[in-house]
């Protein structure tokens, strides 16, 4: 009898696991999801180190890249931070979000991080921007001529 | 022997392992404590460990478990553990299995974040990993071979809060248990950590050595009665340094040695364990 209420048990938690797994993977933007305007207002103490920007490179790369890409140009879990909207927030907003998370969207937090280290993140945003930008203008100037 | 083949063993693996690819590894250094990061949504985290307790009056016992953690949801983390036991004297066995769900009900960062957490436990009595500890008494010592025939299914509740103060993560648990199989009412338990990264700001280069790779932290717990009784002097208590070094960007390697503080807990619990992270359904 026991056994039977064991197996039941399994059964059902592996059933609703695996439902839930199937809507998890549906990730929609939440528009809702906004830092306050103190944090936003936040500047990035790193803005004027430009060499810790390798060290927010390789932080995506760990932390980021399997969501967002390795070039941060979204992927099935993430959506595209080079994007104008998402580029277009402040370094105290990106920080927020980044240290916030949001659950809700699976968006983790972050907050594990040192400090620090989430600034490199958002400096690193702004650095791979410019330098997508760079290869794009490149690329325009080539197929000009 | 045994306990230096699993060392050997689990050092082999993380050698291996240190050489994988990179991605994503979140390390918790705690062994029993529970902060309020979840796993990754679409993340699976494999873990083999291993608790080792070495009681005042001799009669070692190693209990070597695999974890199986994936995350469900951004909010709904989810566990199965599959456990053993081993000792010189009395062999070994299977002591059971576990299925744990951690829930986040708040969406973003608060200066408490809760997390509820429920599980299952099909265990016996000869089950030693020691993930959590509740009411008092001390761990019964028969024959392995005897006390693999007392069966237990239990459900076990926690609250788990966790803040970050500074650069510190601080985590408070409370445990509650209830013996399904026998009446000995809803025992409790409680478990506290901080801990912290040593590095500060990521160097640019690939390092496996740099401060910014490990997480030290402290962690005590214990048992604290039941309904039925308080027991303060037979409760078992413990206090235990722990480290976490991320070997690579999906292995972690966490190490922890527990002091016990009272009579009935053995005198040392030697944790060790090994963390792989593999990412699941991840498209461009």
């Amino acid at each position: 009898m026991i056994r039977r209420a064991q197996q039941a048990i399994v059964v059902f938690l592996i059933a609703s696991a695996s439902g839930v797994v199937a809507i998890a993977q549906i990730r929609e933007r939440d528009s809702e999801w906004t830092a306050p305007s103190e944090a936003a207002a936040r500047p990035n103490p790193l803005a004027g180190r430009p060499e810790t920007a390798a060290g927010g490179a390789k932080l995506f790369h760990v932390r980021c890249a399997s969501c967002h890409g390795p070039d941060g140009r979204g992927a099935s879990k993430g959506p595209d931070l080079m994007d104008a909207a998402v580029q277009a927030q402040t370094d105290g907003a990106l920080f927020w979000k980044l240290s916030n998370g949001n659950t809700r969207a699976g968006m983790p937090t972050f907050s594990f991080l040192p400090e620090p280290q989430r600034w490199q993140l958002v400096l690193h945003l702004r650095v791979a921007r410019r330098a997508a930008e760079g290869r794009a203008r490149a690329t325009g100037i080539s197929e000009a001529r | 022997m045994k306990l230096r083949l699993n060392i050997i063993f689990m050092f082999t693996v993380a050698g291996l392992a240190a050489t994988a690819p990179p991605l994503l590894a979140q390390e918790r250094a705690y062994f029993v404590t529970y902060d309020h990061y979840l796993e990754e949504p679409g993340h699976l985290e494999i873990a083999v460990a291993n608790s080792s307790g070495f009681p005042r009056d001799g009669g070692a016992r190693h209990a070597p478990w695999l974890e199986l953690e994936y995350g469900l949801t951004g909010w709904w983390t989810a566990e199965l553990y599959l456990e053993g036991v081993t000792s010189r004297r009395d062999g070994s066995a299977f002591t059971g299995w576990r299925w744990e769900n951690r829930f986040r009900p708040l969406k973003g960062e608060h200066a408490v974040n809760p997390v509820l957490y429920v599980e299952y436990e099909s265990i016996n009595e000869a089950s030693r990993i020691q993930k959590e500890i509740v009411g008092a008494g001390r761990l019964p010592f028969e024959p392995i071979a005897e006390l693999r025939e007392k069966h237990a299914h239990e459900l076990e509740g926690k609250l788990i809060l966790s803040s970050v103060v500074g650069a510190w993560n601080v985590s408070e648990n409370v445990v509650f248990e209830k013996n399904l199989s026998a009446d000995e009412g809803v025992e409790f338990g409680y478990s506290v950590g901080v801990s912290r990264a040593v590095g500060t700001l990521a160097s640019g280069a690939s390092c496996r050595f740099c401060a910014e790779n490990f997480v030290v932290g402290l962690e005590a717990y214990g048992g604290l009665g039941s309904t039925e009784a308080f027991a303060a002097a037979q409760q078992r208590h413990y206090v235990a340094p722990v480290v976490a070094w991320r070997l690579s960007d999906r292995t972690t390697l966490k190490a922890s040695v527990g002091f016990g503080l009272t009579e009935n807990a053995d005198r040392a619990l030697l944790r060790l364990g090994f963390v792989y992270e593999l990412p699941i359904g991840v498209r461009k």
